[in-house]
């Protein structure tokens, strides 16, 4: 096919570049989502790869299309159809144009496509996207970057296509911290969006638990029990720094409130308490007073509200503290075990894991006013940890459903499960950065 | 008096063993513990040798303080576990150099940030008990493991039951 396309390469790349100067970097957000129908499903996507101009370029456009059909197949977000083999038409002039006809018969929502160029030190990718019904143009944008950089290039485009046609940020950039004791004993390990580039972040060959890093991604909390007991620890991630939180008893799963503020459960008063720690480990106030079990705090976007969860009525459920007016109200009241509540990126929902009679553990989403609650997983043993992306589109979650923990990612509406990262030992806990 | 108050303590121990169902598990090694206590064992009553067995007492445990057992999601202290920490109290009483490690176990069950939270609560509750029953807390340190570091292997509920405690250690 690629074959057919070159006579026509020179013109199309005069086009399309014509057409990279002449748009807006980036079309107005959500435009294209809000001609959506809700709930009409995944975008019907033709990628084509870019056209290369030299001979070192026909190399780069391969890989830059694999890496973008990867990426883009990734999200879930799209039904990726291969473009035909008439994708080019005799335009005005006898020129080649793209053929929005058979773009359309074929059922395409979208189409992307553009070039590549330059020499290793500099390579040009400038990228179109088009909304094929009306023929409309909706992107256009050139990246650039050395030859080694052709997966971020790739990635750029995706995170602009996505933000495009989502209204919201995209995992593109994004990364995921866990706990894994693939070494033996449990460390934090980080991990790109889609599980590749896995790296250890701790090796203290103790027990290091609930890893969650900073909004700005800078920081790194976690506990471990180096101190023999479990202790929360904020490390700096540029310098590998450490400040510890030295107060008597434990210190259990944080949960950022804002780059300088993490809140966590200690219990050096006596009774276990939810408090706000500062960057440096010094505490900054506490925030609940409840005899019982507080623990597992995550916030609302804006930082205004808490849910956590409590053993405080018997059993353990979700409740929210909003930290202005003080008010604490409960939001669970559905089985007798309600724990992990993580506030999405949207503000709208909480999604929790919630453990059934026969010990079987599911993960769940509710509206933050206590209704609509839908389940997500069923019938395969223990899913738990859920922690959305920074998008909200997708969630990642632990679950045995294969014999050891391992990672998955869904779908927010639960479809499309499957393993994020092929990795010996057991993972879990997983918490996904906000940053790109 | 020391002798004694362990003659009477490994009665009791004996007679709870005989009692308890639920968390009945094998003795063992008894005398090697009371000797590691530096502690002379008492005279054998039954067939079964004298020292540390029943209720608190298993292959986990073989020091001269006995752990004590909970139910799944619960920290509070059943009439067995009772016994037993007055048991650990009336030896803290009679070893005045002695203090204790109690670490708060969980069974794989739930999810582990919750079994930390539980973990601690059982060693805390514990810990309470016992210096309600006049040990200074300052001999009794706290930690959880939450389902950390399980004793039993396995997963159903003979594992279950062991892994639920909190373990007493001499410092």
């Amino acid at each position: 096919m690629r074959l057919l396309m070159r006579p026509a390469a020179a013109f199309l790349l005069t086009f399309l570049l014509s057409l990279a100067f002449s748009l807006p970097a980036r079309a107005t957000d959500g435009e294209y989502i809000a001609i959506r129908k809700e709930g009409s499903g995944r975008i019907a996507l033709i990628v084509a790869p870019p056209l290369a101009e030299g001979g070192k370029a026909s190399s780069w456009s391969g890989e830059i299309d694999r890496e973008i059909r990867r990426a883009l197949d990734f999200t879930g977000l799209f039904n990726m159809i291969p473009p035909p083999m008439n994708l080019f038409e005799e335009g005005k002039g006898g020129k080649p144009a793209l053929n929005f006809g058979a773009l359309n018969s074929i059922g395409a929502e979208v189409f992307a496509g553009g070039t590549v160029s330059g020499d290793p030190d500099r390579v040009r990718l400038t990228m179109a996207a088009y909304e094929t019904f009306g023929a409309k143009p909706i992107l256009s944008k050139t990246y650039t970057g050395s030859s080694g950089d052709l997966r971020a290039l790739a990635h750029a485009f995706c995170a602009d296509l996505v933000q495009l046609l989502t209204g919201h940020r995209s995992v593109f950039g994004s990364s995921i911290v866990f706990v894994s004791n693939q070494s033996g004993f449990k460390e934090i390990y980080s991990c790109a969006f889609d599980g590749s580039n896995v790296r250890q972040l701790t090796r203290s060959r103790s027990i290091s638990l609930t890893p969650a890093l900073s909004p700005d991604g800078t920081s790194l909390a976690f506990t471990d029990y180096t101190s023999g007991r479990p202790a929360l620890k904020i490390m700096n991630l540029s310098d590998r720094r450490i400040a510890s939180v030295r107060q008597s008893g434990v210190s259990i799963d944080p949960g950022w409130r804002s780059n300088a503020e993490v809140a966590t459960t200690l219990s050096f008063q006596g009774d276990q308490e939810i408090y706000l720690v500062r960057t440096d480990g010094s505490l900054s106030r506490r925030v609940t007073s409840s005899r019982g079990i507080d623990l597992s705090p995550s916030f609302s976007p804006d930082g205004s509200r808490m849910a956590f969860v409590s053993a405080r009525y018997g059993n353990p459920q979700i409740f929210i503290l909003d930290l202005i007016s003080g008010q604490t109200r409960r939001l669970t009241y559905n089985g007798n075990y309600n724990t992990q509540p993580s506030w999405s990126p949207a503000g709208d929902k909480i999604a929790y894991s919630s453990m059934e009679k026969n010990g079987e553990i599911n993960i769940f989403t509710i509206r933050a006013d206590g209704s609509g609650a839908t389940q997500l997983t069923s019938g395969d043993r223990e899913n738990e940890s859920p922690s959305w992306s920074p998008g909200g589109d997708m969630i990642v979650f632990t679950s045995s459903r294969q014999g050891q923990k391992k990672l998955y990612v869904m779908n927010a509406n639960g479809e499309h499960q499957r393993r994020l990262l092929q990795m010996s030992g057991e993972q879990m806990q997983p918490s996904w950065s906000f940053v790109r | 008096m020391k002798k004694s108050v362990y003659g009477i303590l490994s009665l009791a121990v004996l007679f709870t063993a005989g009692c308890s169902s639920k968390n009945a598990v094998a003795p063992s090694g008894g005398a090697d513990a009371g000797a590691g206590a530096g502690v002379p064992a008492p005279a054998p009553v039954t067939s079964v040798e004298a020292g540390p067995s029943g209720y608190g007492f298993d292959e986990y445990q073989t020091g001269p303080l006995g752990d004590v057992f909970y139910e799944f999601d619960s920290s509070e202290l059943s009439s067995d576990a009772q016994n037993q920490l007055q048991q650990n109290a009336t030896w803290m009483g009679n070893n005045a150099g002695a203090s204790t490690l109690i670490e708060g176990h969980c069974d794989e069950r739930g999810t582990s940030e919750y079994n930390m939270a539980l973990g601690e609560r059982r060693a805390t509750n514990a810990k309470e008990y016992i210096v309600r029953l006049g040990i200074p807390s300052s001999r009794i340190e706290t930690v959880s493991y939450g389902e950390e570091k399980p004793f039993a292997a396995g997963h159903d509920e003979s594992a279950w039951s062991k892994n639920r405690r909190a373990h007493f250690i001499l410092k």
